[in-house]
């Protein structure tokens, strides 16, 4: 565990240093645009509420890459299941009426449902037809974005709106805010607790982990593989529309065109950043939000362009993965060195 | 007769990260134009020593001198290009290409624009057959091809880059009795050709049979070398363990119980349909220990696991206690049959997860007690203090419940899966291959644990490609030929060779045979 | 009749970057790599071409900056996944991820637009008519006048067949597949034979890439290869690399891409024919998988 920590924070700071260097070169001052950085998302007020609230969506979705990719299915359809997710609630949000104690929690059910469907198809074609789930959920994420589209862009579409998004849903399902901060946080962080008591502390998650890391370990043990395999599959569908369905519910009330952004990619590099485990996701997820959100005031003050944040998380996935193989190597290394000396005594 | 050192290994030592001590201060020398064997247990060095010589290893520490010069081969290639080739233990060849496709690869004759010469190819390769005498088809696949047949193809690729040091890396442990003597003449017929022959085995018969001299290694360092013609197995033994090895059965006499696990008529097809088992019947009682011996690839592994539950049967039946277990799915089989698999990594562990996580696999789903929260948590404490009752009646040398499996040596490992699966208290126990790539330490505690099993009443089949250990310890022996158990033998009553013959789909011979 | 031609010319656009991307993917399925990072590799090539063709006023340096750009996602992979040992999946998922984030951020940065980049400047790749054959009355007008990318796609597939099952570089390059272990102690690195196939996948790759911004549009888009690194490698795996089956699935998928913009003026919503090439791969995948599981 501290070996991952420590090839963590070094592999972060030698992808800020590599990108520092990147920026010194386009003539832009590092110094400057990292202070920016730091000052728009940690250290104001609403730059820290909009950071926590930005992390909603990339946890969740990390948390549904993590867990998908430590226990065997290659779940890569987030993107999809996270607008699935926020369709279901957006359909709840505008058909249904009831008091905030009950549609709230109905809305988050249909997010649930809408996102553990859309990967339970995935599951299906798997069991029935052993189509690979990597191809089948990639593409389901295209086919999604454009059902999605479709249905803001007729059904659901907002008479009075100019572009692609729906009426929003009545206000007995918008998520309260607390000091500028979204509630959503809070079912965010429900979240992560209960997926790490799932993942270290439950028998699914043994089973899971396990079968993750040798399926046929897993099943000559006596562990029911295939049906694990879609539980798998429904869970992390459900947090990915769980993500959705926040979105829909706090932010903007109602499913615009764009939703999903890239949120849900950027929520399975967490994953592989993290290594699959639940509390890197939750500290790394933390960690890209304050650099998403600190990017826009980072162009405000140095001119950097804000998408260079896509790069500099790109090249932290890059460094820390790459890292941590070096690191072990060089663990090892040493270790053997010790050994060679101690055998020459 | 004095021949000249032809190879020089001095002083080499070798660590492999994070700590263990393969080769510490090895020299040792070989002659030109001799048979010359290194012997020694599982983890003794010697295909450590080998592989540092032929420049898949970096050494750490020594030098090696060829005809006098100082060498070191940094890759196969180099060795390969000054006239060395190993052949290893897991044979490498592309068994989707052809014989002379596997032995050109890396040498290929071209024409124009890079395109294989193909005609010159199989010319080249058919006159090498026929140079050695060794009686191949060049356009047959090597996948179709016998293990025999395919360990010539291994040494020829290396006949075919003029290597005049041959290596063998236990060539004589995927051959039956009866292949062995012709792979001996061809090894003696390179040898009157000039060749030098180093063949790594830990089979101590053969060693005195085929070679010159024999060198011994132990805990990666040289122990002796001598003339072939000086020792006798019990030296060599002593010498590769340091201390007197017993090689006749402990196996106290008893009498059987009731039939514990019985197989009827079990046919089985694989993947592509093929037909692999045709039929097995076999019966073990309780206290009893039944091994099933047989060549590779006969249908041991499709039996084990149609056993298993991890294969679907086509028609027969499987009954354990009187219970049907045909169709049953693989927990239900559990809760009667313990199961040592043949390949640790692959199946009977994860290595990159905790001991005490292997340790409580399949007993997490058996035993409420592992449980908590109505099923749904894992008792983590319960689980350490089991890994602790492994550690302590399996004598397993660890740190922590927590360290990763693999940092345990295969022995270690060995004994953990022991544990766990022993512990389940199940009447049947099924062990493929137990004491694969265990050191002489292990493999006595492995044969002794199973010895125990016998002596407490439970029923063991013991899948194993050793006779010797089958001979050890077995009071049955049952053959596997081609899908069909077809001899069914006390193991009093029979020897190697009867047994090596029917692996060969030999008849049974009627009248008695005195135990070798 | 024009609707047949129509039809036809929109196959092979549709088809040619995926035909492209999946000849290179060929040589890496074959030296057991697990690549994954067509698509990145595609973007990439995508944004340089226009990049060199706006500035360099040249298609022809357009093509061969898309082919730099790619080579330099390879290069970052070879790093990664071949020096040090990084898992190929995740260095796949994140050279997409980096491909994506930097030509979005060049986009902004060098040419100061959002979402698109489209001048008159760009000098696009030309159609090519065929000396001989173009003058055929029937035939000529269905082989001749197509994209220069376009043929040289065919002649990529003939060469890829070639040099795969016929030449020493192919035997090694499976045999780097089937069994590294092998071809090690055969006195070939299979390191050196795997970064080659990763530059011959580039190459192909950059290729697919410039035919996308500079072949039939003249623009770059965010994210213009829209999945089709993935639906190239999904054609690898429904024929095990066959360069010839690949050639068939292609043609298939470009069919149906060009189907989407057949349908366009139609009353179905666009979104929904938009869905067409992602739902042809489901599709595909359904058969080849149900085809394999009954051989077995």
């Amino acid at each position: 565990m501290r070996k991952q920590a420590l090839s963590g924070i070094l592999g972060v700071l030698a992808a800020l240093l590599i990108g520092a260097v990147v920026m010194a070169a386009q003539g832009f001052n590092p110094l400057a645009t990292y202070g920016a950085l730091l000052q728009y998302s940690l250290f104001s007020a609403s730059g820290f509420s909009a950071t926590l609230t930005r992390a909603v969506p990339l946890i969740l979705t990390g948390l549904s890459a993590s867990i998908a990719f430590a226990s065997g299915p290659v779940n890569l359809g987030q993107p999809g299941q996270l607008v699935m997710g926020a369709l279901g609630a957006t359909l709840v949000g505008l058909f249904v009426h009831l008091p905030s104690a009950l549609l709230i929690p109905l809305c988050i059910l249909a997010a649930l449902i809408g996102g553990a469907a859309w990967a339970g198809l995935a599951a299906i074609l798997k069991r029935a037809f052993a189509m690979d789930e990597f191809i089948v959920t990639l593409m389901l994420n295209f086919i999604a974005d454009y059902f999605t589209l479709w249905a803001i862009t007729y059904p659901l579409f907002d008479p009075k709106a100019l572009s692609p998004m729906t009426s929003p849903i009545s206000a007995a399902a918008w998520l309260p805010e607390i000091g500028g901060m979204d509630t959503s946080v809070v079912f965010m962080v429900a979240a992560t607790i209960i997926c790490w008591l799932l993942m270290s502390r439950g028998r699914a998650g043994y089973e899971w982990r396990m079968t993750g890391q040798n399926s046929l370990f897993a099943r000559i043990g006596g562990c029911k593989v295939d049906a694990n395999y879609v539980r798998v599959m429904l869970v992390t569908g459900a947090l990915a529309g769980l993500a959705g369905g926040l979105m829909v519910m706090g932010g903007t009330h109602r499913f615009v065109k764009g939703l999903g952004a890239n949120y849900a990619w950027d929520g399975i590099m967490i994953a592989v950043v993290a290594n699959n485990g639940i509390s890197g996701t939750f500290l790394y997820g933390l960690l890209f939000s304050a650099l998403q959100q600190g990017a826009i005031g980072m162009e405000l003050v140095t001119a950097v362009p804000s998408e260079f944040i896509d790069v500099l998380q790109a090249i932290i996935v890059l460094v820390v993965v790459a890292g941590r193989v070096s690191l072990n190597m060089v663990f090892d290394w040493l270790a053997a060195r010790r050994k060679l000396k101690e055998s020459a005594e | 007769m004095a021949r000249d050192v032809l190879i020089d290994l001095q002083h080499i030592t070798k660590v492999f990260p994070p700590d263990t001590v393969a080769l510490s201060d090895a020299s040792v020398s070989f002659a030109a134009g001799e048979i010359h064997a290194v012997v020694g247990e599982n983890g003794a060095g010697k295909s450590t020593l080998m592989k540092v010589f032929y420049g898949l290893e970096r050494a750490n520490a020594g030098e090696i001198f060829l005809r006098g010069t100082r060498v070191e081969f940094r890759t196969p290639r180099e060795a390969i290009a000054a006239g060395i080739g190993m052949v290893h233990q897991e044979m490498l060849l592309i068994s989707e290409y052809s014989v002379w496709q596997n032995i050109v690869l890396g040498a290929e004759p071209v024409k124009a624009f890079g395109a294989i010469d193909i005609r010159k190819a199989r010319e080249a390769v058919r006159q090498k057959i026929e140079e050695f005498q060794f009686n191949l088809d060049p356009d047959s696949l090597v996948g179709d091809i016998s293990v025999a047949a395919r360990q010539k193809v291994e040494i020829l690729k290396l006949l075919y880059r003029n290597v005049s040091v041959l290596i063998l890396d236990e060539p004589t442990a995927v051959l039956t009795p009866q292949e062995i003597p012709q792979l001996f003449s061809e090894l003696r017929r390179l040898r009157d050709k000039g060749h030098t022959i180093i063949f790594i085995s830990h089979r101590l018969d053969e060693v005195l049979a085929l070679s010159d001299r024999v060198t011994v290694m132990r805990r990666g360092k040289v122990v002796a070398t001598s003339a072939a013609s000086d020792l006798t197995k019990e030296d060599l033994a002593r010498l590769m363990v340091g201390r007197e090895v017993l090689f006749t059965s402990r196996r106290q006499p008893q009498e059987p119980g009731e039939v514990i696990f019985r197989a009827s008529q079990l046919r089985c097809s694989d993947a592509d349909h093929r037909v692999k088992l045709q039929g097995a019947t076999v019966e073990v009682h309780a206290g009893e220990i039944v091994g099933v011996a047989g060549v590779e690839g006969n249908g041991q592994f499709e039996f084990v696991n149609a056993i298993m539950g991890l294969a679907p049967v086509t028609s027969g039946t499987l009954e354990v206690k009187g219970r049907d277990i045909t169709h049953a799915d693989v927990l239900a089989r559990r809760a009667l049959i313990s199961f040592v698999p043949q390949d640790r990594g692959k199946m009977g562990a994860s290595v990159g997860a905790t001991i005490l996580e292997n340790a409580i696999m399949t007993h997490h789903l058996l035993d409420p007690s592992f449980t908590t929260g109505g099923g749904l948590g894992l008792d983590y404490r319960r689980a350490a203090a089991f890994t602790e009752q492994i550690r302590n009646q399996f004598s397993v040398s660890m740190g922590t419940a927590g360290d990763q499996f693999r940092s345990l040596s295969g022995g270690n490992q060995q004994k953990v899966i022991l544990g766990r699966e022993l512990l389940l208290d199940t009447p049947f126990v099924l062990m493929d291959q137990p004491t694969r790539g265990l050191d002489v330490g292990s493999i006595e505690y492995v044969h002794q644990l199973i010895l125990d099993l016998r002596a407490r009443m439970r029923a063991v089949l013991l899948v194993s490609a050793d006779l010797d250990e089958l001979f050890m310890v077995a009071d049955r022996i049952v053959v596997m030929y081609r899908g069909e158990l077809v001899a069914n033998l006390a193991t009093d009553e029979t020897n190697r060779e009867e047994v090596g013959y029917l692996m060969l789909g030999g008849e049974e011979a009627t009248h008695a045979k005195t135990s070798a | 009749m024009n609707v047949f031609f129509g039809l036809v010319s929109a196959m092979l656009v549709g088809a040619t970057p995926i035909l492209l991307a999946a000849i290179g993917g060929t040589f890496t399925f074959y030296a057991g790599i697990f690549n994954i990072a067509m698509e990145g590799m595609m973007l990439v090539g995508a944004f340089c071409a226009v990049l060199g063709s706006f500035f360099l006023h040249s298609w022809l340096l357009g093509i061969l900056c898309a082919i730099a750009g790619a080579l330099v996602i390879a290069a970052i992979f070879v790093l990664f996944a071949v020096r040090l040992h990084t898992d190929e999946f995740l260095t796949g998922i994140a050279l997409n991820l980096f491909a994506v984030g930097l030509t979005t951020f060049l986009l902004r940065d060098i040419f100061h637009v959002k979402g698109a980049f489209t001048d008159a400047g760009i000098q696009a790749i030309p159609a090519v008519k065929l000396p001989v054959i173009g003058n055929i009355p029937f035939l000529g007008r269905l082989l001749s006048g197509y994209n220069v990318i376009v043929y040289v796609a065919v002649i990529a597939t003939v060469l890829c067949a070639y040099i795969i099952f016929h030449t020493r570089f192919g035997l090694r390059l499976r045999g780097a597949g089937y069994n590294a272990a092998c071809l090690s102690s055969s006195g070939v690195s299979p390191s050196t034979i795997r970064i080659w196939s990763l530059v011959i996948c580039a190459i192909c790759c950059g290729l697919a890439g410039a035919y996308l911004s500079l072949g039939y549009v003249r623009l770059f888009a965010e994210n213009m290869s829209a999945g089709r690194g993935w639906i190239s490698l999904t054609a690898i795996i429904l024929v095990s690399g066959n360069p010839w089956g690949i050639a068939i699935i292609s043609l298939l998928f470009g069919f149906f891409d060009g189907l989407t913009v057949f349908l366009q003026g139609s009353r179905i919503p666009t979104q929904f024919t938009a869905m067409i090439p992602y739902l042809a791969t489901l599709i595909s995948l359904y058969f080849y998988s149900v085809r394999k599981r009954r051989r077995t």
